[in-house]
């Protein structure tokens, strides 16, 4: 046990080595690690993120039943602000002990509210302006954190001594809390995400613990002329990445800490969340610690199973042994067949059976790295050098490729997941927006008075609206089907009618069915409709079937048609005028004293700029995780190059005294890297192609490319090439001028 | 009584055939030098007697015990306490210090650091370059290097030192002092050196030499 | 200064002409007039041998028993005798070539001619360069421990003698990994 630390410390005593180059490798091997580490510490912390949340959630339900009267009452409001929606409760204690929601101290009087952070900066935000006359009452103090979702969350509690006792009965706050379900696109888009930006991680720990590998094999064939056997040597080895681990692991808390403050400070609500939840849980928390250095010891250790080290590495250089191509394509195969094998089976509301999509896309991603060494062995082995550069690089690349196809392997990875988030993006992308653009041709406002609420005084005070054109009531009821399903009726006189939906000659006395989305009529002609609110039962007269536009569904009827029909709710449409600029929001201030009393639509609204910005984001976001991990391979392409210069500063050395021209040893530098990064960049264009036609497939949906982002990462790459040789050229001078003559 | 016997050892890389049949037997405590042409097969007959590569047939005996029988373990033990290394550069680990590098074989054998590195100042002292213990290899001379080297090899006591071009990278004057400290040391301590070379003023020092030519050796016995 | 006779210089041709003519004889009976062709031809490039160090080497040989003479042909003169090896001039010849030269510079004459003998005479040219480069190393050998020793004045006259024996025996090596070649010129 002695001997196995003392060993282990030996290896990290190597691999702090002293020298300058062996700290830089070192903190470059820190900190790629670490960037890991961090990434997975974030990730290790979504669970309790999400239960923290769904807790806070859980706690803030109505308990609506209960023993004796209720001691208060709530009414839910949602009020729509243009593309948000502040949402919240409008209270009325009833005894002095009414129970109080969480977030806040006391329940509030009539006419005070209490705001969320995120909805009193709103507020207070000439942004806000439109919005302040929905909230004229008297703030009162701030919901913490206990109240809210995130940290972004536009709520409130406001009291109001208006409302009237009726199914609206409070008896506690908090039921227990129910798991909730996830949109399945969203859900294997997050599983992608993770996987992608996870992948590259646990693949770049592995490059990382073997960088400098030829340096190291020498060094330890040193150690093996001495007399440590090969086990002591793979446990020198594992000391050796365990330095680079532990530092790793040291960096990335650092990073994880460091950023953890600034997460409520992302702008799409649903990533935003309070710092002091960003906590990996215990568990996970273990994982990493313990997983990160095993890691990267199984990977140095799994790597040193091929070059066996030998006392005799100190004198003679072994001849690299052939790649067997068959077991590497084993993950790509596998996992294409697992992701076909998944095609269809995604529906909307279905949640695909996620391991074979999980295993699918890890295996395929496991698949470049796996294959890549390969590859690049054998095209690398098929050229022949046209130029002397060219042949220098190429002579190098047959001798070692190794190494390349290693870093490059973590940079095909992350290039591939990126492609594949982006076509993804794009799909999803394109469809939200022909949603949006199709309803953006509405300019109506609809609005729907609570139970009971003064529709005559609403309707007078939208006709006094900025930007209101006209009014049209449609008076409604809503029944079920003797087949079980449930339909809207509308009533209203043809003019009212003919604006919410195409009908051809439309005459007073005629009815008409919408056509839903699975193509039949909402009703026949014959069919029975039970209402809900009275129990009565009316026969569907005759009916016109027409197209559906999305505005109103069911059934429409003229007021001749629907005679022996009593209307149960009023629905206002507003017309507004397209050329007042948030017409919309000036109708719905018109009606602002009836706050809670009134919920409104509107149809037109304008969500396109939201969408871009979610996009936006979240595009900014993956463009810079790329960014960053491609930075970090590229540095470990950079280590890689100087250790290859340093290695053989000999011969260079030898080569520039006799003549070579510096200009032709740097292009053959230059090669070296862009030939394997050429490679990989074209395996990882069509893995991620391949990987997102595939996942798109199994969503569904439809496939569309965002060349413009491929082009933009795969110049980043090319860029990068450029960058790293142009880097390594100062040591390449070096290593050319008189001291490069010396040995060791 | 002799303390290294190979015999009928053939190896080949290849279409190569370094050995075809060599032997060697080397006393305890001579001074064997092994010369030959360029390709004969010295580096690899050397390789072989130290246990550091395997032969394809025949055998090699340290003492009563056969080298060509053992695991990497009992190898590699053994080249930790029995034999000390000296080749022409490279040897030395470039990350450690030159006292950190002689002390190394010591560390390995369980040896405390502040004994190890102790002994080891010793014998960087007999070689003359305590001057360098705390620089690493790469900044010394080639010279300074090979005399740590040299220490590295002697420091654990060995019984045989296996030598190959220990001077090959360094002038006469430099290489002629190395020469002369490791075969005094080696009588000093009583360890017998296999020395590959093809320089004859350096395979002067020996006792007597073997002869490498075309795989195959022949031992010279001269009168001493 | 213990070092005296550790080097002489030769000025005299080392070379014992009288081995010479023994091995040239191993391959058959000649003429006098021819054995000095051969040698001629082989050894002799910028020093010819006069006929009558021809035969008063035959003559010594005769008298020691080396050669025999095997035959007149008709007319006049010792130019028609044919001369033969005795198995005590093989023997002889055999001697010679085995044992080395004492190493001294300038040894080369003498090594090249029992190099060409020995391979003349189907034996092995490889040992007696062998054979002579054991014999400079133990005097090299001898030469170090003296050197390592003695003084400074020691050691620089040591060197001196330790680095024209290194210049012979890198050529012995030398001739050593052309003996093949040499041969087939040789015997052609
Ligand atoms: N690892 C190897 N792979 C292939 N061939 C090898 C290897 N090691 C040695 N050889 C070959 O074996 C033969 C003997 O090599 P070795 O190094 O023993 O010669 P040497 O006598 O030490 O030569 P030198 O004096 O030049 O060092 C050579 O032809 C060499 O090419
Ligand atoms: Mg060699």
């Amino acid at each position: 046990m002695k001997r196995v630390i003392s060993d282990l410390a030996l290896g990290v005593r190597l691999a702090v080595g002293g020298s300058r180059k062996s700290w830089a490798r070192l903190a470059l091997q820190g900190v790629g690690i670490g960037l890991g580490v961090a990434l997975l510490l974030f990730a290790a912390s979504l669970p309790s993120v999400i239960d923290a949340r769904t807790d806070r959630q859980a706690a803030r339900e109505i308990v609506a039943e209960g023993n004796g009267p209720a001691p208060l009452l709530a009414e839910h409001q949602s009020h729509a602000f243009r593309s948000d929606y502040a949402t919240g409760y409008y209270l009325k204690a009833l005894t002095p002990d009414a129970p109080v929601p969480p977030g806040i101290d006391r329940v509030p009087g009539d006419g005070e509210i209490f705001l969320s952070p995120a909805l009193a900066r709103l507020l207070d935000s000439p942004r806000g302006e439109l919005l302040r006359p929905r909230f004229p009452q008297k703030v009162v103090g701030t919901i913490s954190q206990a109240g809210l979702q995130n940290p972004n969350e536009l709520t409130f509690y406001a009291g109001s001594a208006d409302i009237r006792e009726d199914d609206n009965a409070v008896h506690g706050w908090g039921v227990a809390r129910q798991g909730g379900g996830m949109h399945p696109v969203l859900w294997l888009l997050s599983v992608v995400g993770l996987v992608v930006l996870l992948f590259p991680v646990l693949v770049f720990v592995g490059v990382a613990t073997r960088l400098a590998a030829a340096q190291r094999d020498r060094r330890l064939a040193a150690l093996r002329l001495v007399g440590a056997a090969a086990s002591r040597v793979r446990l020198i080895a594992s000391g050796e990445s365990l330095a680079g681990a532990l530092a790793g692991l040291v960096v990335g808390f650092g990073i994880f800490f460091g950023v953890r403050p600034f997460v409520d400070r992302i702008s799409i609500n649903e990533l935003s969340a309070f710092p002091s939840e960003v906590m990996p849980t215990p568990a996970l928390t273990l994982t990493v610690i313990v997983a990160v250095p095993v890691l990267a010891v199984v990977t140095s250790l799994l790597a040193m199973r091929r070059t066996i080290i030998e006392p005799l590495g100190v004198v003679r250089d072994q001849k690299p042994v052939r790649r067997r191509v068959w077991w590497r394509l084993v993950p790509v195969v596998a996992g294409v067949a697992l992701l076909v094998s998944q095609i269809g089976k995604i529906t909307q509301t279905e949640k695909p059976n996620q391991w074979p999509v999980v295993f699918g896309i890890v295996l395929l991603m496991l698949g470049i790295p796996v294959l890549l060494p390969w590859l690049v062995e054998r095209v690398v082995f098929l050229m022949k050098g046209r130029t002397p550069a060219l042949q220098l690089a190429v002579r190098w690349l047959q001798l070692d490729s190794g190494t390349a196809a290693r870093v490059v392997g973590g940079v095909a990875v992350v290039l591939a997941g990126t492609v594949t988030l982006q076509m993804m993006l794009a799909g999803v992308e394109q469809e939200v927006q022909a949603k949006e653009k199709k309803q953006a041709a509405f300019h109506y406002l609809s609005v729907k008075p609570r139970q009971g609420a003064d529709t005559n005084g609403i309707a007078a005070a939208l006709e006094k609206g900025r930007g209101v054109t006209a009014l049209h009531r449609v008076e409604q009821a809503w029944g079920q089907l003797d087949s079980g399903g449930y339909v809207t009726l509308n009533i209203a006189p043809c003019a009212a009618l003919t604006k919410q939906a195409t009908i051809p000659n439309c005459t007073d006395g005629k009815a008409y069915s919408v056509r839903e989305s699975t193509g039949l009529p909402a009703a026949q002609a014959g069919d029975v409709v039970t209402f809900r609110h009275s129990g009565e039962r009316w026969t569907v007269p005759a009916v016109e079937v027409i197209e559906g536009t999305g505005s109103i569904p069911g059934l429409l009827i003229t007021p001749a048609a629907a005679r022996g029909l009593v209307p149960f709710g009023t629905e206002v449409f507003v017309e507004l005028d397209p050329a007042v600029p948030d017409a919309a929001e000036h109708a719905r201030n018109a009606m602002a004293g009836y706050s809670w009393q009134v919920y409104s639509y509107f149809g037109g609204q304008d969500d396109t700029d939201e969408a871009e910005r979610v996009f936006g984001v979240v595009r900014r976001a993956l463009l810079a995780g790329s960014l960053l991990t491609l930075l970090v391979a590229a540095a470990s392409l950079l280590v890689v190059a100087l250790e290859q210069v340093r290695e053989r500063r000999r011969p260079l050395a030898v080569m520039a005294a006799s003549g070579v021209p510096r200009g032709t040893l740097a292009r053959s530098l230059l090669w070296q890297n862009a030939v394997p990064l050429a490679i990989s960049t074209a395996v990882s264009l069509a893995t991620g192609i391949g990987l997102g036609v595939l996942v798109i497939r199994v969503i569904g949906a439809e496939v569309a490319f965002d060349w413009a982002g491929i082009g933009l990462i795969t110049g980043i790459v090319v860029g990068l090439t450029f960058a790293v040789t142009a880097l390594t050229l100062p040591s390449l001078r070096r290593a050319t001028g008189a001291l490069g003559l010396r040995t060791e | 009584m002799s303390l290294l016997r190979a015999e009928g050892l053939t190896k080949s890389f290849g279409k190569t055939h370094a050995l075809e049949g060599a032997g060697i037997t080397i006393r305890a405590g001579e001074v064997v030098a092994v010369m030959g042409p360029s390709g004969s097969g010295k580096s690899t007959l050397l390789h072989c007697l130290a246990g550091i590569l395997p032969p394809d047939s025949g055998t090699v005996h340290y003492g009563d015990r056969e080298l060509t029988a053992m695991n990497d373990g009992e190898r590699s033990e053994l080249r930790r306490t029995e034999f000390g290394f000296v080749f022409q550069f490279g040897q030395l680990v470039p990350e450690l210090t030159c006292l950190e590098n002689v002390a190394l074989p010591l560390r390995l054998s369980g040896m405390k650091r502040k004994d190890a590195e102790r002994a080891a100042r010793d014998w960087l002292g007999r070689l003359e370059v305590d001057g360098v213990a705390d620089q690493r290899p790469g900044e010394t001379s080639g010279g300074q290097g090979q005399r740590v080297a040299v220490a590295r090899a002697l420091v654990t006591g060995p019984k045989v030192i296996f030598a190959d071009e220990p001077t090959g990278a360094l002038d006469s004057l430099n290489g002629e002092r190395v020469m002369h400290l490791l075969t005094t040391a080696a009588r000093e301590t009583g360890a017998a050196v296999v020395l590959v070379t093809h320089e004859p003023r350096v395979a002067a020092y020996s006792d007597r030499e073997v002869v490498v030519r075309d795989g195959r050796s022949r031992d010279v016995e001269f009168a001493r | 200064m213990n070092t005296p006779g550790v080097y002489t210089v030769c000025i005299v041709l080392p070379m014992s002409i009288g081995h010479a003519l023994l091995g040239l004889l191993e391959s058959g009976p000649r003429h006098g007039y021819d054995l000095k062709r051969a040698y001629d031809e082989r050894f002799g490039q910028d020093r010819p041998l006069h006929y009558g160090q021809v035969y008063s080497t035959l003559s010594r040989l005769l008298k020691n028993g080396l050669v025999t003479e095997a035959g007149v042909e008709a007319g006049e003169g010792p130019e028609r005798k044919r001369y033969a090896i005795t198995d005590a001039g093989v023997t002889d010849v055999e001697r010679w070539l085995s044992t080395p030269e004492k190493p001294e510079p300038y040894l080369q004459n003498t090594l090249y001619a029992k190099v060409v003998l020995a391979l003349l005479s189907g034996r092995s040219a490889t040992e007696v360069l062998d054979t002579q480069r054991a014999a400079h190393l133990a005097t090299m050998r001898e030469l170090t421990r003296r050197k390592v020793d003695g003084d400074l004045a020691d050691q620089l006259i040591c060197d001196f003698a330790l680095f024209h024996l290194e210049a012979d025996l890198r050529w012995l090596e030398l001739t050593a990994a052309r003996v093949d070649q040499l041969a087939e010129e040789v015997t052609r």
